[in-house]
């Protein structure tokens, strides 16, 4: 069995390097066969690598410990979903995820694009093909997932495997690796897109309509993994933080930072054939830097908690980077001509450069935040000496620059496209910033003694103010023309432009996190030992030790406590928080027991118990304020994705007219 | 959790074997709430070395902390003995060396790691200068408009744009 | 079995990919050379309907809504006398007071006045029947 997946991956690695070579031949001597035939290995190499990954999991489920890989990530005890996660619970499995993700949007985007773009597709499909390529590398060569123990040679039969590691084993941490991947390997579809029409000089802007929808999808799919991520430290690591600037979140951040100014910056190119050096520039860059995100997570490089499996690929990340980096960068250079901009800007008060700034505040904190995450090795290098950069670092640098943003959010939307006088600009600013100031001083007049904080309450309400004025004026407008209510004219405004108005529900959702990161600046927390019956009080609450319990099953050892929760003398909850030693790999894990609110989290952590011959519990116990606006926030800023990918409703009748008598490739549907 | 056999007997002490499981897994449990305002301030200031974690000695909350709780005792101790919250530091580096400290030191080339993101606004700010003088069209020089293919158009125009709406 | 499976899975996969014959080929429309301007059209009718709404909704004063609606015509303009030239004919409004169209007999629809450079059963635009309706 073990042979059948390592020959497919062989296979599928032969076929990666013949569909390179026989696309871009076949485009270029115009052999129609050789490119169908590459594309054809596309598919074929999807087959193969569908049933690596089968066979892999098969094994994972029926826990052959014969494999190396099996042995190390899963073990009979663990629950099946857990199982399956172990796919991609180290390094040699989830290499194989990435690989088998990025084979089946090749072949997606192979399939989907069979009959477009005669001249462009075959260097898609060769770019395609190339980073599939690198990875089968890794995956067939250097860590490879169908490795055998070698039993008898020194090493005793495996009886049972490690099991995955416990704080993996929640069903967020389950899907968070995958989601993430999702958008890592999806960015790789609009950069092949955008080299393949740099290659063959497209006129146009066809690569964006077509990655338009693909790029939205990725970038959504990237958010709900960062935000799983988050979620997961939130509720796992039994300390409350759901963002620490470890390496590997900041490697997952930088990519999404980048996508975020090239969803904003490809507008320009859309609506007026602008920057599109720039747009080239932001979309190879993303792709990079997940390269480079995967390179920080599996090479270990930089220390972290993330760096589960540590191994040598590093060199083969650094020679990929530095060859596509300089190809792309050549490309780029030599085909200036071609990406001439086709149109000047009419006034620097214009919606033109809003977005000129919000792009170099967001470049300006994925700067900051890659500078920060590999400032220890530089520094190693340059000084010899050892430093740290830690949340402190991270936080100085980067609030301000995140407040900034959050002001950019609100006044961006509000300047007109090419044009627009001071005068407008004074009505349109003029509620959102009165909204703003009150809140601000309501904040400073509630208690609020924290600047930062107090700022971005105000900018917060700044932004919805002006996302809520866009709304109303647009709605109030067609309510007018068309005689229907408020709601249903607010409907139908999202519905003819589902992209801006979604885009002002994303803009919401950002908005709401802002709230739930600036509750942080309230937190409270404290840690007591404790015997049944004793009490304590957090914030407002009032804590009472009713229970300690203790037991086993076959997976951990488990003991908790039962805790009253009491506001004011009245008894209003129970919580029971919980840790966890689980027995395969001898590892203590917490349950935390949290009281979610909208406007507080309770958060209580059984953390231990104090050996000093007491036997006390050790309760840690935290108020978080407003953290669930983040999570909320989250959903919106779905919700909002979701409406950006809904065909608009325009009546784009005039096209027909003009196109009889030729085939149109691709309708516009902006 | 009720689906697991937990036995619901009160307890003053936990079982014995689950203290031995658990007793070389956690060095050193004490709540000991070392947290002072003036500990919180210093600890503030100094990185938590114990291993991939990213917080300070003051915020790091992993129980039994084989680098943050001695360090925070140790504060405790020097601050008792009347040092200042520099000295405090400066004891701090010379046992650890510069890492000690939570963000790197606003000196020599560690400056670097400060200035960069504030250079590179700057640099951005310069480029998009660069950038609107290029392309912005002068005040001057209105828009080239070309009347007679506008009007020879107009008419269509007008028409598509109405069934727009 | 494995190895039955192996080598169906193997043999299946060169054969997908080295397995190509003519008919395989599809059948791609050349792509029209105007193709990019029909784009580029319809984007400036997109921002020039933004620009409409957003006039209505007070973003814009009125100087410069007119100053950039001006604009937008005009490139447009531009745009469909490219689309005129690439497709050879003679753009519209010129020749036609002096000489009906030369090439192809247009079709217009006797319900909306929409024209079409073919005969057509039913109308593109307003769904009608179009028999008869050569001009």
């Amino acid at each position: 069995m073990e042979n059948l997946g390592a020959i497919a991956i062989l296979l599928a690695f032969c076929l990666s390097i013949y569909s390179v070579l026989s696309s871009v031949v076949g485009a270029r001597k115009q052999k129609p066969l050789l490119t169908i035939s590459g594309q054809r290995a596309v598919y074929a190499i999807w087959a193969l690598l569908t049933t690596a990954s089968a066979l892999l999991v098969y094994a994972l489920i029926v826990g052959d410990f014969r494999l190396a890989y099996v042995a190390k990530h899963s073990n009979r005890a663990m629950p099946a979903l857990y199982k399956v996660a172990a796919w991609w619970g180290g390094m040699e499995g989830s290499l194989l995820l990435w690989a088998w993700v990025l084979s089946s949007y090749s072949a997606l985007v192979v399939f989907t694009c069979r009959n477009k773009f005669r001249d462009m597709m075959p260097y898609v499909t060769a770019i395609l093909m190339a980073v599939q390529c690198f990875f089968l590398v890794l995956i067939g060569f250097i860590e490879n997932p169908f490795q055998v123990l070698a039993v008898g040679k020194g090493i005793t039969e495996v009886p049972d495997g490690n099991g995955l590691n416990p704080l993996l084993q929640y069903w967020t941490m389950a899907i968070h690796p995958p989601t993430l991947y999702m958008g890592y390997v999806g960015f790789v579809v609009p950069f092949a897109f955008a080299i393949g029409s740099l290659i063959t000089k497209q006129p146009g802007d066809a690569w964006i309509h077509t990655t338009r929808r693909w790029t939205i999808i990725t970038w959504g799919f990237q958010s709900t993994g960062i935000l799983l991520g988050a979620g997961w430290a939130y509720a796992v690591l039994g300390w409350g933080g759901y963002w620490g600037w470890d390496p590997v979140e900041n490697a997952s951040l930088l990519p999404w930072i980048t996508a975020t100014a090239f969803l904003h910056s490809v507008m320009m190119q859309e609506k007026k054939g602008m920057m599109k050096v720039w747009n080239m520039v932001l979309i190879s860059a993303t792709f990079f830097l997940c390269i480079f995100g995967t390179f920080l997570t599996r090479s270990g490089i930089v220390g972290s908690v993330h760096a589960f499996a540590q191994s040598p690929i590093g060199k083969y990340f650094v020679a990929f980077l530095a060859v596509g980096i300089a190809a792309t960068v050549y490309l780029i250079l030599d085909r200036l001509e071609y990406l001439k901009s086709e149109a000047q800007l009419e006034s620097v008060i214009s919606r033109e450069s809003s977005f000129l700034f919000n792009n170099l505040i967001l470049l300006a904190s994925c700067f900051a935040v890659l500078w920060g995450t590999i400032f220890p090795v530089i520094s190693e290098a340059v000084t010899g000496e050892k430093i740290s950069v830690d949340a402190p670092f991270y936080n100085r640098v980067n609030v301000p620059i995140g407040l900034f943003l959050l002001f950019l959010t609100g006044v961006g939307p509000l300047i007109a496209w090419r044009r627009s006088s001071f005068e407008s600009l004074k009505r349109a600013f003029l509620w959102p910033t009165v909204i703003g100031v009150m809140v601000m001083v309501g904040a400073v007049a509630g208690g609020s003694r924290h600047f930062y904080a107090t700022v971005s309450f105000g900018l917060c309400a700044f932004v919805t103010g002006t996302i809520g004025m866009e709304f109303w004026k647009g709605s109030r407008a067609i309510a007018h023309k068309t005689s229907q209510n408020l709601i249903a004219a607010a409907v139908e405004l999202t519905h003819r432009n589902t992209r801006r108005y979604g885009g002002y529900i994303v803009h919401m959702g950002i908005v709401l996190m802002f709230i739930g990161f600036t509750g942080a600046a309230f937190n409270k927390d404290g840690t007591h030992d404790v015997k049944v019956g004793d009490k304590f009080s957090i914030g407002r609450y009032e804590l009472k030790i009713r229970d300690l319990l203790d037991g086993d099953n076959e997976n951990y050892s488990w003991r908790k406590a039962a805790v009253d929760i009491s506001v004011g003398g009245e008894q209003i909850d129970t919580l029971e928080p919980e840790q966890r030693v689980y027995k395969a790999s001898r590892q203590p894990t917490s349950e935390v027991a949290i009281r979610r609110r909208l406007n507080e989290d309770l958060y209580l952590n059984f953390a231990g118990v104090t050996n000093d011959g007491r036997n006390l519990a050790i309760i840690q116990s935290y108020v978080f304020p407003l953290v669930t606006w983040i999570w909320v926030g989250f959903y919106v800023l779905m919700a909002g994705t979701l409406i950006c990918l809904v065909p608009p409703k325009v009546k784009m009748q005039y096209l027909k007219t003009e196109t009889v008598g030729y085939v149109k490739q691709n309708v516009p549907v902006s | 959790m009720s689906q697991y056999p937990s036995s619901s007997v009160a307890m003053r002490s936990f079982r014995p074997f689950l203290l031995i499981l658990l007793a070389g897994l956690c060095l050193a449990q004490q709540s000991s709430d070392m947290l002072t305002p003036a500990i919180r301030r210093v600890g503030d200031r100094l990185a938590c070395l114990c291993g991939s974690c990213k917080n300070t000695v003051a915020t790091c909350q992993m129980l039994g902390c084989h680098y943050s709780a001695p360090a925070r005792e140790r504060i405790a101790k020097l601050q008792s003995q009347g040092m200042g919250d520099d000295a405090i530091i400066e004891d701090f580096i010379k046992r650890e060396g510069k890492r000690a400290l939570a963000a790197p030191p606003a000196e020599g080339f560690h400056l670097l790691s400060w200035a960069m993101p504030f250079i590179s606004i700057a640099i951005g700010l310069w480029v998009i200068y660069l950038f609107v003088k290029r392309y912005q069209r002068p005040a001057s020089a209105a828009a080239p408009i070309d009347r007679a293919a506008l009007d020879r158009y107009k008419d269509e125009i007008d028409k598509d744009l109405a069934k727009l709406e | 079995m494995l190895t039955a499976a192996a080598v169906l899975i193997i043999a299946g996969a060169i054969l997908l990919t080295f397995y190509v014959r003519e008919k395989d080929i599809p059948a791609t429309a050349p792509a029209s050379p105007g193709a990019y301007l029909d784009d580029r059209k319809a984007q400036i009718y997109e921002n020039l309907r933004d620009l409409q709404f957003e006039f209505r909704v007070g973003k814009l004063s009125d100087e410069d809504y007119q100053k950039t609606k001006l604009e937008l015509q005009s490139e447009l303009a531009k745009v469909l006398a490219e689309m005129d030239r690439i497709r050879g004919a003679a753009p519209k409004a010129a020749a036609a007071p002096a000489a009906p169209p030369p090439s192809p007999t247009i079709f217009v629809c006797r319900h909306c006045s929409a024209r079409f450079e073919r005969s057509l059963k039913f109308c593109g635009e307003c769904g009608k029947s179009m028999t008869g309706d050569a001009v």
